[in-house]
């Protein structure tokens, strides 16, 4: 058992899956963050990147790393077009937090039932999957496959850029500022429209980019989204709602304790334990794990 | 100039070169998981549905008792609700007038569909139910074309690893109930075979790491391993054993390897890997397995699912064959099914009570990309290899 728990072997599947869980976090926690909207379709955006990467590469044989830019583009394109013919409005007519987030979760809804059935509708429903660089490498003893180290690269210099963007920018330092409080961006002159379209539509494409390298290693249906917005969600409520260092903390926190907890003490116990931790988090610190009070 | 046109069709008609179109179409109903749980699965049985019906109308129509009349699908999306899969068969049946049904994806809607075809007296051939519970329903108006019954799988698969050389093994099941199902009834059948269970755990389904599991199986030294899995963590293990450094001569995966995106991912690396299946279309014998399989890759330009597909399109032979003879009264409908052996894609099928007694219950394994039927001998189209 001591050997299993300190080998590379664990601690390399612990980083490659927080890592995948921020990365697939953030594109959601920058869209609560910044405007408040609960976008349960975000897993029906990964979905979209993943069917975007697997048609370049079945079609092109371009590499899912190139067809990434495209993956977000497209998830982007589907923002701005949401933003707006939907939450433009929405975001300009209300005021109270509650309402924005109750009217964005029945909306997001009816888009991600429309997003499923639509992909559904032009590639049928039938599993998907292409076999990329699926070779393992050795070092020192630690087995690595390709496509999972790609994943871990590429979701660290996502996450790694989003944070320096979100801390060193001028222009990440007011979306920063909007996070924390949207009047008081307004007031100093922050330009709020602007910001939050930029910032959804980045979420978008974030999750186009997480779905893109989610495709490398799993099978793909129209049906895929659910699950990965369920485990954004877990994450930002943990790492508490809108703060990204949060997120990106929590993500790595559930990889470690779901890979960990399953040699210490069952496979069966792992949701039990995952959603244990996360409600007991809750009740200790309703704001999660990072957040603080926020005012809209 | 118009009569010429008559004419003419007419002859062609009557010399069966077109489709006689004008006659009344044959209602064909089912409900079918376009959302929801199981949506991801339903396609296999749909797309199997579909050329069935469009090789019927490219054949000048569905023979009802002599009569020639095109099929059409009558379909609703049951959401993966069995309960609401139940109402939309009593719908079909009472509102829509359906002439014939086709069953519903998976066991549970099976078991929800089977008490309405019972009140209304309405005969159905099931195909994508695999549950000892199919032999609780109530005989006459429903059957069921799989072999794949766990309490059969379990002493026929420890045969297949005693067979095979396997003196240890490993099993990982999936919470869900096919799989539990079967591991209830594996688990004595592998004692009894003498083969020893080193590590027998269960995993929730929505599993996304298998890294520590396999660890430990590693860890245990073991010559075999069964994954009572489903289709993602099939995936999600195939993806993680070579990492982690699995190697063993026989590996088993219940339900993915036989869907066409598996081979698509992992290629040359799946290998070895052994599923439950009794249809492949490289056994000889049955003169249809090949060119159904053809149809297929030419329709949809990709493997059928070796096994929910090829049940779903048995199905529709075996209703098929049965409205040549009966046409599509109930009663006679009912008498041919329970009656008649069919010829289909897997051979020769015929029931008692409401089981499928010819097909034996039988394991695939991919070899060089194929899929082959090793088990049992009688049909088997290639020996075991191990991995």
């Amino acid at each position: 058992m001591i050997e299993i728990l300190i080998s590379p072997q664990l601690a390399f599947s612990a980083l490659v899956l927080g890592s995948l869980y921020s990365l697939i976090a953030l594109g959601l926690n920058l869209v609560y963050g910044t405007m408040r909207l609960l976008n349960i379709a975000h897993g029906d955006l990964i979905m979209i990147g993943a069917y975007t990467t697997f048609w370049i590469f079945t079609l092109t044989g371009i590499p899912p790393f190139v067809g990434l830019p495209l993956a977000a583009g497209i998830a982007a394109a589907i923002g701005a077009i949401l933003y707006f013919s939907i939450f433009r409005r929405q975001l300009s007519g209300i005021d109270r937090v509650e309402r924005i987030e109750a009217n964005s979760l029945l909306l997001f809804f009816g888009v991600s039932v429309i997003l499923q059935n639509t992909v559904g509708m032009m590639f049928s429903g039938s599993p998907r999957a292409y076999q990329f660089l699926d070779t393992v490498y050795e070092v020192s003893g630690l087995m690595m496959t390709g496509n999972r180290l790609a994943i871990l690269i590429f979701a660290a210099i996502v996450l790694t850029s989003v944070v320096i963007f979100l801390t060193r920018s001028q222009y990440g330092l007011s979306i920063s500022a909007l996070i924390q409080n949207q009047t008081a961006a307004r007031v100093v002159g922050i330009n709020v429209s602007r910001l939050q379209f930029v910032s959804f539509i980045s979420g978008f494409a974030l999750a186009g980019i997480a779905g893109a390298l989610v495709s490398m290693t799993e099978q793909i249906s129209p049906f895929m989204g659910f699950p990965f917005t369920i485990a954004a969600f877990v994450v930002i409520i943990l790492g508490g709602l809108g703060n990204i260092k949060g997120g990106i903390i929590a993500g790595m926190l559930l990889g470690f304790v779901e890979i960990y907890v399953v040699v210490l003490t069952s496979a069966n116990f792992r949701s039990m334990l995952i959603y244990g931790l996360f409600v007991g988090i809750l009740l200790l610190r309703p704001e999660g794990l990072l957040g603080k009070t926020r005012r809209h | 100039m118009k009569r010429i046109v008559h004419f003419i069709a007419l002859l062609l008609c009557s010399l069966g070169l077109i489709p006689a179109q004008a006659a009344e179409p044959v209602r064909i109903g089912f409900s079918i998981a376009k959302t929801g749980l199981f949506a991801q699965a339903a396609p296999s049985q749909i797309t199997a549905y579909e050329l069935w019906a469009n090789q019927v109308n490219a054949a000048g129509g569905l023979d009802v008792a002599g009569d020639r009349r095109p099929v059409e699908l009558v379909w609703f999306d049951d959401e993966s609700d069995p309960a609401k899969s139940a109402q939309i068969y009593e719908k079909l049946i009472s509102d829509e007038k359906v002439d014939l049904l086709l069953a519903p994806w998976g066991t549970p809607h099976h078991l929800n569909v089977a008490g309405v075809v019972e009140r209304h007296g309405f005969p159905m051939v099931g195909n994508t139910a695999a549950s000892v519970a199919v032999r609780e329903v109530q005989p006459g108006n429903i059957w069921f074309s799989t072999s794949a019954i766990p309490d059969r799988i379990g002493p026929e698969l420890a045969a297949l690893a005693k067979q095979s050389g396997v003196k240890s093994v490993a099993i990982i099941a999936n919470v869900l109930p096919f799989a539990q199902e079967n591991l209830q009834f594996l688990v004595p059948a592998l004692e009894a075979e003498g083969i020893e269970i080193a590590l027998n755990e269960s995993y929730p389904p929505d599993i996304s790491d298998m890294t520590g599991l396999l660890s430990q199986i590693k860890a245990a030294g073991v010559d075999g391993i069964i994954a009572l899995s489903y289709p993602a963590d099939s995936f999600l293990y195939m993806g993680q054993a070579r990492e982690v450094g699995i190697d063993v001569s026989f590996e088993f995966l219940l339900v993915g390897p036989t869907i066409s995106a598996f081979s698509q991912a992992f290629g040359d690396f799946a290998d070895g890997i052994v599923t439950i299946g009794h249809w492949s279309p490289h056994q000889s014998k049955w003169s249809r397995a090949k060119p159904f399989f053809d149809a297929y890759v030419a329709a949809y330009e990709m493997n059928p699912d070796y096994l929910d597909t090829a049940l779903a399109y048995m199905s529709c032979e075996i209703l098929e064959q049965a409205v040549a003879t009966a046409g599509l009264d109930r009663d006679k409908l009912r008498t041919a099914i329970a009656s008649s052996t069919f010829d289909t894609i897997n051979g020769e099928v015929s029931f008692e009570g409401v089981e499928n007694a010819v097909t034996p219950t039988a394991f695939l394994q991919l070899q060089g990309g194929d899929m082959h039927l090793i088990w049992p001998e009688d049909i088997a189209t290639a020996s075991f290899s191990p991995r």
